[in-house]
């Protein structure tokens, strides 16, 4: 199999070829754009029933996923997300897991195992959700946001994120949600809670965050007529 | 303090380089990340000013961030899509629209003045930021879609709505764009800037008022 991720970082989408008929593709649902005809498509609970229900009411995913496999060599299939913005690949290695906020995934080998994972009440409080997808296994994993993805390289020193800023991170990091600056801040500053990540690996943050943009158009809806 | 800009257009994103117990200020909400040594102060300083950049568009606050033992990294964003602009102070400063503002070093001075015009029918223009500074140093603007340099080379008009920033040797006015009040609210093209002199004009290539509107119309009503 072979990508590329095109029309990277504002409009991304996934280029897909496969070598050999068999190879498959776990999408999430909604996300295929294109594929030949001749490709075999099957729409499943990832996972069994339970598993689905977990991730569709924990982690804001999909219920279904739909997996495409190749009949034959050469086949295409074309994905992308739902939001404008950016799309991230990345090869599991099986020994390092990945972790998502909860609606950023988009596609995986097979041989990556996705589940919903606890994110602590701390999730609670971030604003991040309270429930993670964590990736592991081996393969090609993408995953996207609203706005652009940049990674950042956390070393001894940690770095610190606001949490409507977070798509993901590598495991073996440890985060902790708190707050910045003093008491006055915390109302004040605009910034809310961030998560500070210590350890060595990797976070991939967003350019842009959905609630922003959805503040700055709230003003311009109508006005109910009670009249 | 270097300022890098990565994700250009749509999704830019500043990357801040601070020197050790190096300072910038920026706009409350705009921090996306930053290294661990990086401490952020809220101030608004004073109740006056704070009010002032309230009606200006902006938030009371603003937040000061400073790099300590050694060199820090901030990541800065704007809340709606599209690039932005490091803009090195001149010896007669800019004028920003309110909302472009993002982030300047601390030895620039950000005022929020009236912006020569009192009227009801405006959506932005009221109020603009003057940034003036002594020395050297640096303003970040971002704009809703690319950001264009234009040169005003005696006179333009443009519409208020596309007005990111502008070199303070300009003069101003913002006033109607047709002949009459009516031609010019059924014009649909609003308020516009006449300017006079010889300055740089960095201009939105989307107006956020519009694109609210459009979008916000077809949103289910509030309240």
């Amino acid at each position: 199999m072979q990508y590329e991720v095109r029309q990277k970082p504002d409009f991304g989408i996934v280029a897909v070829r496969f070598d050999a008929p068999g190879e498959q593709l776990l999408v999430e649902s909604s996300a295929m754009v294109a594929r030949d005809t001749a490709m075999e498509m099957k729409t499943q609970m990832t996972g069994g029933i339970l598993g689905a229900a977990k991730r569709k009411l924990l982690g804001g995913e999909s219920i279904f996923q739909n997996t495409f496999t190749a009949t034959a060599a050469g086949q295409t299939l074309w994905i992308a997300p739902g939001p404008e913005g950016d799309v991230q690949e990345l090869i599991c290695d099986g020994v390092t897991p990945v972790f998502m906020q909860s609606g950023a995934f988009l596609a995986c080998a097979p041989t990556v195992q996705l589940d919903t994972k606890w994110g602590g009440a701390k999730g609670f409080f971030s604003g991040a959700g309270l429930f993670l997808l964590r990736a592991m296994g081996t393969g090609p994993l993408f995953f996207s946001c609203y706005g652009g993805i940049h990674p950042v390289d956390v070393g001894p020193n940690g770095y610190i994120v606001d949490t409507s800023h977070i798509v993901g991170w590598t495991g073996g990091l440890e985060y902790q949600v708190r707050k910045v600056g003093g008491l006055k801040s915390l109302f004040l500053s605009g910034e809310g809670l961030v998560c500070e990540f210590r350890g060595q690996g990797r976070v991939w943050v967003s350019t842009r965050n959905p609630s922003s943009l959805a503040a700055f158009l709230q003003p311009f809806r109508p006005v109910k007529n009670n009249g | 303090m270097q300022i890098n800009l990565l994700h250009r257009p749509a999704q830019a994103l500043a990357q801040v380089w601070l020197e050790p117990n190096e300072s910038i200020v920026a706009e409350s909400g705009a921090m996306v990340g930053m290294t661990t040594n990086v401490q952020m102060q809220t101030q608004s300083g004073g109740l006056m000013k704070g009010l002032k950049r309230m009606f200006g568009g902006e938030s009371f606050f603003r937040n000061t961030f400073t790099a300590h033992n050694g060199n820090g990294e901030l990541l800065l964003a704007h809340a709606l899509s599209g690039d932005m602009s490091v803009l090195e102070m001149t010896q007669h400063g800019y004028f920003l629209q309110s909302s472009a503002f993002i982030a300047s070093s601390p030895t620039v001075n950000i005022e929020t003045k009236v912006g020569g015009f009192r009227g009801f029918f405006s959506g932005a223009g009221v109020f603009v930021l003057k940034a003036v500074s002594q020395g050297p140093g640096q303003v970040l603007v971002g704009g809703f879609g690319g950001i264009q340099e234009l040169m005003c080379d005696g006179n333009i008009v443009i519409d208020t709505g596309h007005l990111v920033a502008w070199d303070a040797t300009l003069t101003y006015t913002v006033g109607k764009s047709g002949a009459g009040w009516i031609a010019s609210y059924l014009s649909g093209e609003g308020l516009v800037c006449h300017f006079k002199g010889q300055g740089r004009i960095w201009i939105q290539t989307r107006n956020p008022v519009e694109y609210g509107r459009s979008v916000g119309s077809q949103l289910p009503p509030r309240g």
